[in-house]
């Protein structure tokens, strides 16, 4: 009795693998993420560079191909060297608490349907749980511990800067990602990962869900520590944020982690958002395209988009400064995200209670939801525009040498107009004869 | 492994793989990494100059105030996601719709009050 | 009464790897959660503290409660524990407990606290020992389907006062912890205007270690005859004591330094 009724609604034919199976699946989903990340470092380099007319690595195997590789091997090979000041214990354990829930994360992604192994009906997912969406959360706030480890047990001033802007950064977004993620269980009436990507057999929530697919992209950056949000490791500041002190394969594992967060965040985009395994809109009219093997082309295809994705923004836009940042968090991302969530629910209990087609409202919602965004940017542009018209009023004279030192002109002071031979003062056009 | 317990096992079990991947690459690592020990680098990073002092820097009070919203918000979702989940079951629906507006009406009430005495403004 | 005894049977029934769970993790909660007590360092207790919460959330896992186990770790391990954090950034690392009680009647009322918790612990227990409702019927519409009909339906009141208490909680914090700010800001360009409008020195200061032996940020630059030049080591260090006299620094390298000092071997 017990057995039948835990195994009831949650968890339909999870748990029921063959032992050989269930390892497999698990040493395929390291596999899988290493290689992606292998794979995503080098075509960030090589993106990167075709963004700013380089070629990028292509020295080390066919196409530069074993480039990451390379590196990785170099970097595990370099001495480990662990400062006088730190804590050791921590110091090691740090790395390891950031890696492990990266890659744990991805045990409730569904790669796609049921299919055969060997004989085996198995579903191309680890595991599933009735509070899976949930469950990525918790270890993703686990792993911030491996980054305020890191910058307490350095002993150093700069990796604990740096660990606690990160960790204000990791906290702040990760509110409205939460937020943003309701929305979808509004529409899927579960937190399993398996039943959301079974409930967007008609339509993506990118479509019907914008808005909160805006707000968890631009968290999910936040919250990879990438650019444009990248204050973390913001060189010119902090050296290189939490992990200044580490070394060798600590500092790979750092590293790898960051990485493996980008897919498994692009990973749970795919998933709830963008129809998980299931075929894009022309290949799903064809009836074969969402069985059997498949669908993974079509995930690991979603995913490598939201990766060139991350990569674009990188090679795109500078890094935002600490004030802004938080201010998009807290002041933009989270209300526009409450606000978005009660109008979803709001239109959602009127299609259940009185039963009117919900699609259209959220959509014109959404449209209206988008105008208002783009005009808020519009305002802040007028208001810069007033802001910096006024020029100030001259009141005083200059003095060049004021207090026996050489200074600029003060507010108020004006610059003299000079002359030079050969062009007019205050000219900024150069003259042929005076390159 | 049957039942949600089962789930959770595999959980378990990349956690166990996790781990065996940690160990074989810190095995690995020390047996084939160079050490030369001695010298200034196991110093404090300070851009070059000797450090002076101890790591610790005093931090600003004012993170301490956004990890506290953090942790409301963090319970907030604790209570949106069940909510979110049987919304749409039947007897739920306006109800709690309208339980759920008070409960955010309370949390937007605070976070306004923190708004307008400027406590989300980072300075 | 046939179905009683089944549930009954049912709830006592433990699986193997619920024993071994609980076997495991069970000593180690409770060792932990007595290091975290006898720890003198905060950082310790704060760890061993979360790792008695990861502990208590598989456990909750192992007894079916999902919803609860991962809950645990979001808002406990995850958020609490990082407000500890911060606070320990705020305080100091290494700084040790101090003994001192700045609360009038604190024991009192921890003990007060104690055993009314105490007490709410076997009314709980014993009440579901008792009624035995089993975890089965409890979850027979799903874990989270079920704890969302208690919270939206029987328990609402007590869900309403959980948001205004939080927030009530969080306004506090606020107020004791923000300034308000009653002048404008002091922007560089204000500091720029003030330095040149002052009539001080209005260049950079020199920078510390220049002709001196080390480049550490707390040895004077020497001047041209030998004197150091007060003006080039940060106000801070001086303030705290922390600034290097010329005859010290002649021999001693940064690792000497960073060791505990040794007698000066007069080379």
């Amino acid at each position: 009795m017990n057995a039948v009724l835990l195994a009831s609604p949650e968890v339909r034919g999870f748990g029921a693998d063959p032992w050989w199976l269930v390892l497999g699946k698990a040493v395929v989903i390291f596999v899988f993420l290493v290689l992606m990340t292998l794979f995503t470092i080098l075509a960030e380099r090589r993106v990167v560079a075709r963004m700013q007319h380089r070629i990028g690595p292509n020295r080390v195997g066919p196409f530069g191909l074993l480039q990451s590789l390379a590196d990785g091997i170099k970097l595990a090979l370099k001495e480990d060297i662990i400062p006088k000041a730190a804590h050791k214990a921590v110091f090691v354990l740090a790395p390891i608490l950031s890696t492990a829930p990266a890659f744990m994360a991805f045990a409730v992604i569904p790669f796609g349907p049921e299919v055969s192994v060997f004989g085996e009906r198995t579903h191309l997912q680890l595991t599933d749980l009735p509070v899976a969406v949930l469950y990525i959360l918790a270890v993703a706030s686990v792993g911030i511990y491996g980054i305020v480890l890191a910058g307490w047990s350095s002993g150093s001033t700069y990796p604990l800067l740096g660990s606690l802007r990160s960790t204000a950064q990791l906290i702040s977004y990760e509110v409205a990602m939460g937020l943003s993620f309701v929305g979808v269980f509004l529409y899927a009436g579960s937190m399993s990962t398996s039943e959301i990507v079974a409930a967007q057999g008609d339509y993506w929530y990118a479509v019907l869900l914008f808005p909160s697919f805006a707000i968890y992209v631009i968290s999910m950056v936040g919250e990879t520590n990438r650019a444009p949000f990248d204050l973390a490791e913001a060189e010119g500041e902090l050296v290189g944020g939490f992990h200044t002190e580490y070394s060798s394969l600590k500092f790979a594992l750092f590293f790898l982690a960051e990485y493996v967060n980008m897919v498994t965040v692009s990973a749970l985009a795919t998933t709830l958002f963008l129809g998980g395994w299931r075929a894009p809109w022309p290949l799903s009219l064809w009836e074969g395209a969402n069985q059997d093997w498949w669908p993974v082309l079509w995930f690991t295809a979603k995913v490598l988009l939201f990766l060139f994705v991350f990569i674009w923004l990188r090679g795109t836009l500078p890094r935002l400064r600490y004030d802004q940042f938080m201010k998009l968090g807290w002041k933009v991302l989270i209300p526009v995200a409450i606000g978005w969530l009660l109008m979803v629910a709001t239109v959602r209990a009127l299609n259940t209670e009185y039963d009117f087609d919900a699609r259209q409202v959220l959509i014109y919602g959404g449209i209206a939801a988008a105008v208002l965004i783009g005009l808020t940017f519009v305002w802040d542009f007028v208001a810069a525009r007033s802001r910096n018209a006024e020029p100030p009023e001259v009141t005083a004279e200059w003095d060049p040498m004021a207090g026996g030192h050489p200074v600029p002109p003060l507010p108020g002071q004006q610059r003299p107009q000079l002359t030079v031979a050969g062009t007019t003062a205050g000219s900024t056009t150069q003259t042929e004869d005076h390159p | 492994m049957d039942g949600f317990y089962g789930g959770y096992a595999l959980v378990g079990l990349v956690l166990l793989v996790g781990v065996a991947f940690v160990t074989v690459a810190f095995t690995a690592n020390r047996l084939l990494r160079v050490t030369v020990p001695g010298g200034d680098k196991a110093l404090t990073y300070e851009c070059g100059v000797d450090p002076v002092g101890e790591g610790w820097a005093q931090s600003h009070v004012r993170y301490y105030v956004f990890t506290y919203l953090y942790v409301i918000f963090a319970v907030d979702a604790i209570y949106l996601f069940p909510w979110a989940t049987v919304f749409a079951a039947p007897g739920f629906g306006m109800t709690t719709l309208v339980e759920m507006f008070v409960f955010i009406g309370f949390l937007a009430v605070g976070l306004l009050y923190a708004w307008r005495k400027g406590v989300l403004t980072w300075q | 009464m046939s179905s009683t005894a089944t549930v009954l049977a049912a709830a006592t029934d433990t699986g193997t790897g619920e024993a071994v769970t609980f076997w495991v993790l069970g000593p180690l909660a409770v060792l932990a959660a007595l290091g975290m007590l006898a720890s003198k360092k905060a950082v310790h207790s704060a760890l061993l503290l979360a790792l008695t919460m990861l502990s208590l959330a598989v456990l909750y896992l192992a007894q079916d409660a999902p919803f609860l186990g991962v809950v645990q770790v979001v808002v406990y391990t995850g958020a609490v524990m990082m407000l500890f954090l911060f606070v320990l950034m705020l305080v100091g690392v290494d700084s040790a407990d101090s003994l001192v009680e700045t609360l009038r009647g604190q024991r009192v009322a921890a003990v007060l606290g104690a055993v009314g918790f105490g007490a709410l612990l076997v009314f709980a227990l014993g009440d579901a020992v008792v009624t035995n409702e089993g975890l089965d019927q409890a979850n027979s519409e799903g874990n989270v389907e079920g704890l969302a009909n208690l919270i939206f339906a029987r328990y609402v009141f007590a869900f309403e006062v959980t948001s205004a208490l939080l927030i009530t909680a969080a306004i506090g914090a606020m107020v004791l912890a923000h300034r308000e700010r009653h002048l404008p800001k002091i922007t560089q360009r204000d500091l720029s205007v003030q330095r040149f409008r002052g009539g001080q020195y209005p260049a950079p200061l020199p920078s510390p270690g220049v002709y001196a032996r080390h480049n550490a940020v707390d040895t004077p630059a020497l001047l041209p005859d030998g004197t150091p030049a007060d003006a080039s080591v940060s106000r801070v260090l001086a303030a705290r004591g922390d600034v290097r006299s010329i005859p010290e620094q002649a021999s001693t390298t940064a690792i000497e330094r960073a060791a505990p000092r040794r007698e000066d071997d007069g080379s």
